[in-house]
């Protein structure tokens, strides 16, 4: 048999074509290629402190993106993350500013996140309106929220020992990016060792077979809308003590960038298809670019404009990617 | 069961009627709140406020009909505010810088529908990216700064009156009259239909399906590039954040007014009562001084309501 | 040939594994099947034949779970059960095969075995992956098939996907397997891998359901033999006391030469002709000329090209080389209307999904195709409505209204909108593809008499069909397709089911084997 032979042909060729046919290698080859380019512009974007700034700058981003990974993988989509983000900080600010330490203020971002996401997914799973319409209309109605508990007022001097997940070292590593990797690496076990995590690849790949198969589709893709809203709680507590104060825009555009990292790194928008290693890559990748922008003298205020081309670049890549393998499903 | 089904059928013919009712009883709970709202000058006025939003939720429905979506049409109106604004301050005669804008407008739209058709993506996915891009571009060109010094004459088209009639507001009937002409009317509106029941077998019949949706992207610019002039004469600044979460109400309206966010089915007379009952609301909740900050959050919660009931009753219905 | 009821494994059974007993499942106001009993031992392989729409797939979705039946019941092992779900079948020993099949095609071989079943577990409580990979590897052996299990379901051919759904089955422990039209593309060596291992399964008890509609291979591999005719069980015998001509007429209801028209042909000049067309990956180096006045059958294996090469000619799907000629002009068709504005319509053969929208009126249906032509400044006219009236006249579309919506009809109303909405067009080329699929035994002759006439009229007629009855009593001419290519040309008197078979299926040389049809890398 072909497949058979394919496999066995055991060359080093063979790894290479594996590597390639992995959805996140696009990305991954993009982001060796500008990481190249950025250092011949400019010698010190490789030096160590200027790459692990780039990491700590995208570790809020990169932890709400390994969860809308999932979201997206069973064929969902979420854009409430932004407001999410600057509820769970209100929250978790708030309890830090009364009570201080690190533990109850992160147990109360983690909580009031998994509500807004159970409230996500109830809507989507039981109520039957699209994600794309539920979550927008919870991006709003957050946001609304926000500017009720808060009265419109900053939340500000938060306490060190509720920074540290911001600002703390160990081991030569910032806390925001020791969080990222290690949330990483458990996402990269859930999805190969748990069965929501296989049945999340199953859901979005084929939802027909799915219910056939006696999947339960709808606790799978609630899980999902859960899980961001528990890693939007952690990543509010690094945001805490990167930012040492909530505004009420605090968050207000991540949702964007959050689904241009999971898309641009190579998961699919249509579900089935993708990786944890791609959501990390596609945030460092645009951790990269607004680093080198800034490097180059772009001004800050075009990262929107840059943020929606890199959108739009990655989902026409996909498309050109596909119509030239033939894989017109 | 026949019974229970012609009940349902009648409750089908009177979606618009039910939204008359909300509308109505909407009026008479801020008339209670405040006499004066109910006064002819006041009801006019509001018109002033709706009109940006009404524009765009006609090019909505058709969209929202064909099961699409265009979530730029917010961005894409601070994109043309800009381009006039900052086109006039640059030394071109306003006459020019208007039109300018509208050329903007429609070429956003464009560049939505070459993703959409050509490249065969998800509306959803492209005008996500375009909404990040079109903001982008207002601010960056308008390097976060705003325009305001226009000559008097400008404030004709956001502030005029004719009579007691808000300008806008004719604009806005004319604009009603012909968008419903086309959709109930004409093939192209036929094809709207049927590209949101089934674009396959619309493609299998000959519908020329890109056409369609190069118009409908392309037309709600053009409709975007208005309301931005409009808007941008009615508070008479040009700026990039003007517009921004429009998509929203807009969206909401549409919903609102009975079109269904798969496709397939939505008219012009539910969407314009959508948008009457949310320009109410939004008005209403102002004079009864509802802190502004609820209304992100009342709207965010309508949205998820309508689009709620709408699936609820076409279930019932089928 | 066994008898029922002899089992292989485990002794002799007193009861059927399962039985369905006076069943009726009725859709809106259609009935699917009406009052129909069949029944399933251990062992045997009983097939369930039938024409297209006679509500064969429709008895085993009951089966399955996916449907309750409106009257009857069913019993599993002499109980009677009712399951509301596949899964509930399969936890009876239930698996049904469905023709498209449920895999997931982005993952692996061994992990499609597995998805909603239990896994194995390594020691720290993680996903045993070896040991997937191992049970699976085991399962294929047993099947008698060598499939890397770590390799992508999307790239496997339509054969060992076949397999690997099989596997899956009885991964779940089937005692039960209900294969629907499993070897309709899969080629002649393909096709007899699957006999060998429908033997292994029965000979270790597992009782299989065959739906087919070759018939060759049902008095090949079966025992029994269930006929079923819009909706009603006719008969069930055992396949030694059957031959296929009886079969047919049990199918069709009447003898074979009543329910088809054909007149003497004259074939006028040619209307269409395609040189060399080739699109990478579906059909390659196609030639062929369609006279006026003349049926050419297209007959072939499904997945062997005939569908995408008429869409390419209808510009669905563009050509990458080639020409097509029109009226000896060549012509550049890149889109549907292109085709139509040169003459050439094609019938779908998904007609749900294609050829309807099913919430519009029949009106709205059949002018949809003219809409651009009738209407003035893009304003449709008042007289569309006698436009569509008289187009449901002429193919007395019975028993509804205009403003009906077509989702409501039989399925040979909706065929005859389809069509009512291809002549609408006055297309000189009418591509037609599997044009009776779904239709009940009356609507069918009607619509064989509606082709000969449009022959008669001068119109070329290319007639897309699997059911090779069909294709030779109809066409004139019969070209077969096989792994995109033509692989044989029959003139009037020349084609015969063996001759068409061989071609189709590459019978003999039987060069090509399983999973040669992989496409490169992603």
């Amino acid at each position: 048999m072909s497949e058979a032979g394919a496999d066995r042909r055991g060359a080093g060729g063979t790894v290479f074509l594996r590597f390639l046919a992995r959805p996140e290698a696009p990305a991954l080859i993009f982001l060796v290629v500008l990481v190249a380019a950025f250092t011949l512009a400019n010698e010190r974007f490789l030096q160590v402190g200027n790459l692990e700034s780039i990491l700590t700058s995208v570790a809020v981003l990169g932890v709400i993106a390994l969860a809308v990974n999932q979201v997206i993988l069973c064929g969902e989509i979420d854009i409430s993350t932004g407001s999410m983000l600057g509820l769970c900080a209100v929250t978790s600010g708030a309890v830090a500013t009364s009570a201080g330490g690190l533990f109850l203020p992160l147990l109360a971002g983690v909580a009031v996140g998994a509500l807004a996401g159970a409230v996500n997914g109830l809507l989507v799973t039981l109520g039957r309106i699209p994600s794309i319409i539920v979550t927008l209309g919870m991006l709003y109605a957050l946001r609304g929220v926000i500017l009720l508990v808060t009265g419109g007022t900053w939340i500000t001097g938060i306490p060190n020992d509720t920074r540290v997940l911001g600002t703390g070292r160990v081991l030569g590593l910032g806390y925001p990016v020791i969080v990222l990797l290690l949330l990483f690496v458990v996402m990269e076990i859930v999805s190969r060792h748990s069965t929501w995590g296989r049945n999340v690849f199953a859901v979005g790949g084929n939802r027909r077979a799915a219910r056939f198969a006696g999947l339960p589709i709808d606790r799978v893709r609630f899980l999902a809308f859960v899980l961001v809203g528990v890693f939007v709680g952690i990543a509010s507590v690094v945001y805490l003590g990167r930012a040492g104060s909530v505004q009420t825009n605090t968050g207000a555009g991540l949702e964007l960038q959050v689904v241009a990292a999971v898309v641009i790194g190579g998961t699919s928008i249509s579900g089935g298809r993708g990786s944890s290693l791609a959501a990390l890559t596609g945030a460092v990748l645009i951790g990269v670019i607004l680093n080198g922008l800034v490097l180059l003298g772009v001004p800050g205020i075009w990262q929107d404009a840059v943020l929606g081309g890199l959108i739009l670049l990655a989902v026409t890549t996909d498309v050109v990617r596909r119509r030239l393998v033939g894989d017109r499903a | 069961m026949s019974a229970a089904t012609a009940a349902l059928k009648r409750l089908k013919f009177s979606r618009e009627a039910v939204l008359l009712g909300v509308l109505i009883s909407l009026v008479v709970v801020m008339t209670l709140l405040d006499p004066l709202f109910l006064s002819p000058t006041t009801l006019l006025n509001t018109s002033r406020f709706f009109v940006e939003v009404g524009l765009m939720a006609l090019g909505m429905t058709l969209i929202i009909i064909t099961g699409g979506i265009d979530l730029s049409v917010g961005s894409n109106l601070g994109l043309v505010s800009v381009a006039v604004g900052f086109s006039y301050a640059a030394g071109l005669p306003l006459p020019l810088a208007i039109l300018f804008g509208l050329v903007v407008g429609v070429a956003a739209g464009f560049f939505n529908s070459v993703f959409i058709t050509f490249l065969d993506l998800h509306p959803l996915v492209v005008t996500l990216g375009t909404f990040a891009l079109f903001q982008g571009l207002a601010y960056g060109l308008s390097n976060a700064d705003a325009v305001s010094d226009f000559p008097p004459w400008f404030a004709y088209f956001g502030q005029a009156y004719l009579g007691p009639v808000p300008g806008q507001l004719i604009i806005f009937v004319v604009a009603v009259a012909v968008v419903w002409i086309i959709l109930s009317r004409t093939s192209f509106g036929r094809y709207v239909y049927a590209i949101g029941n089934n674009e396959e077998a619309a493609r299998f019949s000959g519908v020329p399906i890109r056409r369609v949706k190069i118009a409908l992207y392309s037309g709600i610019g053009l409709l975007v590039a208005v309301a931005a002039v409009i808007y941008t004469s009615r508070v008479y600044t040009a700026r990039g954040d003007t517009g921004l979460g429009l998509e929203l109400d807009v969206i909401s309206a549409v919903v609102l007014g009975g079109a269904s966010i798969y496709g397939g089915s939505g008219t012009i007379g539910g969407t314009v009562l959508g948008v009457l009952i949310i320009a109410t609301l939004r008005n209403g909740l102002i004079l009864a001084g509802v802190p502004s900050t609820w209304q992100l959050f009342i709207l965010g919660v309508l949205l998820l309501v309508a689009v709620f009931l709408n699936e609820f009753f076409r279930k019932g219905e089928e | 040939m066994r008898e029922p009821g002899e089992t292989h494994a485990g002794g002799a059974a007193a009861v059927p594994f399962f039985r369905l007993d006076g069943v009726t499942k009725r859709f809106g106001g259609v009935v699917a099947v009406e009052d129909v009993v069949f029944d399933l031992w251990p062992g045997e392989v009983h097939a369930l034949v039938g024409e297209n729409g006679a509500g064969k797939s429709t008895l085993m979705k009951i089966v399955d779970g996916l449907y309750g039946p409106d009257e009857g019941m069913l019993e599993v092992g002499g109980e009677a059960v009712s399951f509301s779900s596949p899964r509930e079948a399969e936890a009876a020993g239930i698996a049904m095969i469905p023709q498209e099949l449920d895999l997931f095609p982005e993952l692996s071989v061994a992990e499609n075995l597995f998805v909603g079943r239990k896994r194995p577990r390594t020691r720290w409580g993680g996903l045993d992956w070896e040991a997937m990979q191992g049970e699976a590897r085991t399962r294929l052996d047993a099947l008698g098939v060598d499939l890397d299990a770590t390799s992508t379901v999307k790239r496997l051919s339509a054969a060992n996907q076949q397999i690997v759904a099989i596997a899956r089955a009885l991964v779940g422990e089937a005692r039960a397997v209900i294969m629907d039209e499993p070897t309709s593309s899969l080629t002649e060596r393909e096709a007899s891998q699957l006999f060998g291992i429908i033997e292994d399964l029965t000979a270790e008890g597992v009782g299989v359901v065959y739906i087919s509609h070759r018939l060759e291979e049902v008095f090949e591999i079966s025992d029994r033999i269930t006929v079923l005719r819009d909706g009603h069980h006719i008969e069930t015998a055992s396949a030694s006391d059957l031959d296929v001509e009886n079969l047919v007429r049990l199918m069709v209801g009447r003898p074979l030469h009543e329910l088809f028209t054909r007149s003497a042909s004259s074939p006028g000049e040619v209307a269409l002709e395609v040189r060399g067309l080739t699109r990478d990956g579906e059909f390659e180096d196609v030639s062929f000329t369609l006279r006026r006045g003349e049926i050419l059958g297209l007959a072939g294996l499904v997945g062997a090209g005939r569908t995408e090469l008429a869409q390419s000619v209808f510009g669905i799907r563009p050509a990458e080389s080639g020409e097509i000629l029109v009226g000896g002009q060549e012509v550049r068709v890149r889109s549907p209307q292109g085709a139509m504005e040169k003459g050439i319509f094609y019938v779908p053969e998904e007609r749900r999904s294609q050829g309807l929208v099913l919430p519009f009126s029949i009106k709205n249906n059949i002018t949809l195709s003219i809409l651009e032509r009738i209407s003035r400044f893009g304003f449709l006219p008042r007289s569309e409505r006698q436009t569509a009236e008289g187009f449901a006249k002429e193919l007395s579309i019975r028993g509804a209204k205009l403003s009906d919506p077509v989702g409501r009809l039989s399925g040979g109303n909706q065929q005859k909108v389809v069509v009512a909405k291809a002549l609408a067009r006055e297309p000189g080329v009418l591509l037609l593809d599997e044009p009776t699929r779904g239709v009940d035994v009356g609507a069918k002759s009607e619509i064989y008499r509606l082709m000969d006439d449009l022959a008669k009229e001068g119109k070329a007629i290319l007639l897309i069909s699997s059911e090779l009855e069909e294709v030779l009593s109809m066409a004139d001419r019969v070209l077969v397709m096989r792994e995109g290519c033509i692989s044989g040309e029959f003139g009037g008197g020349e084609a015969t089911q063996e001759n068409v078979m061989t071609a189709a299926t590459g019978g003999r040389s039987g060069a090509d084997g399983p999973g040669e049809k992989v496409s490169g890398n992603e």
